[in-house]
């Protein structure tokens, strides 16, 4: 069955081999909105490292992106009848994974508050575990400390500062993806950028002048 | 030899964190990722007769549910004209 393959106008300064890929993804999309399983599979084969890896990036669990990235190619084979393509699946995707992970945080945030308060009252005879820290094993290694450090102060950054350095720093996407991504614009995702990179640095800094 | 990463203090030392930070090994899911989403999928597939309300499901509840269409759709008429000549007769002033 034909279809018509409508490029957003925002695509036509991508470099022949981006455009290539954004061409690809719309035949990919057009054959789910067929109800395609093939596509669907491709689908996840392609974009399941790059979903995770950005879960993970801004969870560090492993269980919690493994949950969070099925989760977010779920909503794609729901709802890809109603994806226009006036963004790329790629930002589509991202956008998914970044909304959901800092969901499942806040459901997690609240669910250790409730814990919290509960164990304050004795409405249960349990112990309050500190929940279990999943640094990257690369973290863990002798001289690591500081990368360790950067991670977990990542972690305590405002989510939207959060989302672009993790996008920019781990993800290596461009100002403009980024842009799309938080649905906003490139001064913006600048701003954000600058933001916490001077967070980061003034708290590395102050970790290793009292050490 | 100095670690040039030991004070992240100098853009140099900033930028040499930030290199490690993208050298790291990208987190992978777990073998067939494939298959455990579309187990999810199944999970969450409406089960057959999904239309229907939950209580509708139950034989009690349909029973009841015919008894009150039969009672409400005019099948009890009959018993209402014996009502109807009885009444006039014992209210009746006379």
């Amino acid at each position: 069955m034909a279809y018509s393959l409508s490029l957003p106008l925002c695509f036509n300064s991508l470099p022949k081999s981006d455009l290539g890929v954004v061409v690809a993804d719309a035949e990919l999309v057009a054959q789910l909105q067929q109800g395609s399983e093939a596509a669907f599979r491709s689908l996840v084969e392609k974009y399941q490292q790059r979903v995770y890896s950005t879960a993970f990036s801004l969870l560090r669990s492993a269980e919690e992106a493994e949950d969070v990235a099925q989760e977010v190619f779920v909503e794609v084979y729901q709802t890809v009848a109603k994806f226009r393509s006036e963004t790329t699946l790629s930002t589509w995707l991202y956008r998914l994974a970044t909304s959901r992970a800092l969901q499942h945080r806040r459901r997690a945030t609240a669910k250790k508050r409730f814990a919290y308060f509960t164990s304050l009252l004795g409405l249960q005879n349990q112990v309050l575990h500190e929940p279990p820290d999943h640094a990257h094993p690369l973290a863990l290694l002798e001289g690591e400390q500081q990368l360790h450090l950067l991670l977990s102060y990542i972690g305590r950054l405002p989510s939207q500062q959060q989302i672009a350095f993790t996008l920019r720093h781990e993800q290596e996407l461009s100002y403009d993806e980024i842009a799309a991504v938080l649905d906003t614009t490139v001064s913006a995702v600048e701003s954000l950028l600058f933001r916490a990179r001077h967070t980061l640095r003034q708290h590395l800094h102050a970790s290793f002048r009292h050490a | 030899m100095p670690n040039p990463i030991s004070q992240p203090g100098s853009d140099q030392e900033w930028e040499a964190l930030l290199q490690q930070l993208r050298k790291q090994p990208r987190a992978q899911p777990r073998p067939f990722f494939y298959a455990r989403v579309q187990a999810r999928l199944t999970a969450q597939l409406p089960p057959r007769g999904w239309w229907l309300p939950d209580w509708a499901r139950r034989p009690a509840y349909v029973a009841l549910l015919g008894m009150l269409i039969l009672a409400v759709s005019g099948d009890g008429a009959a018993l209402r004209p014996a009502m109807a000549t009885n009444q006039p007769a014992s209210s009746s002033p006379h």
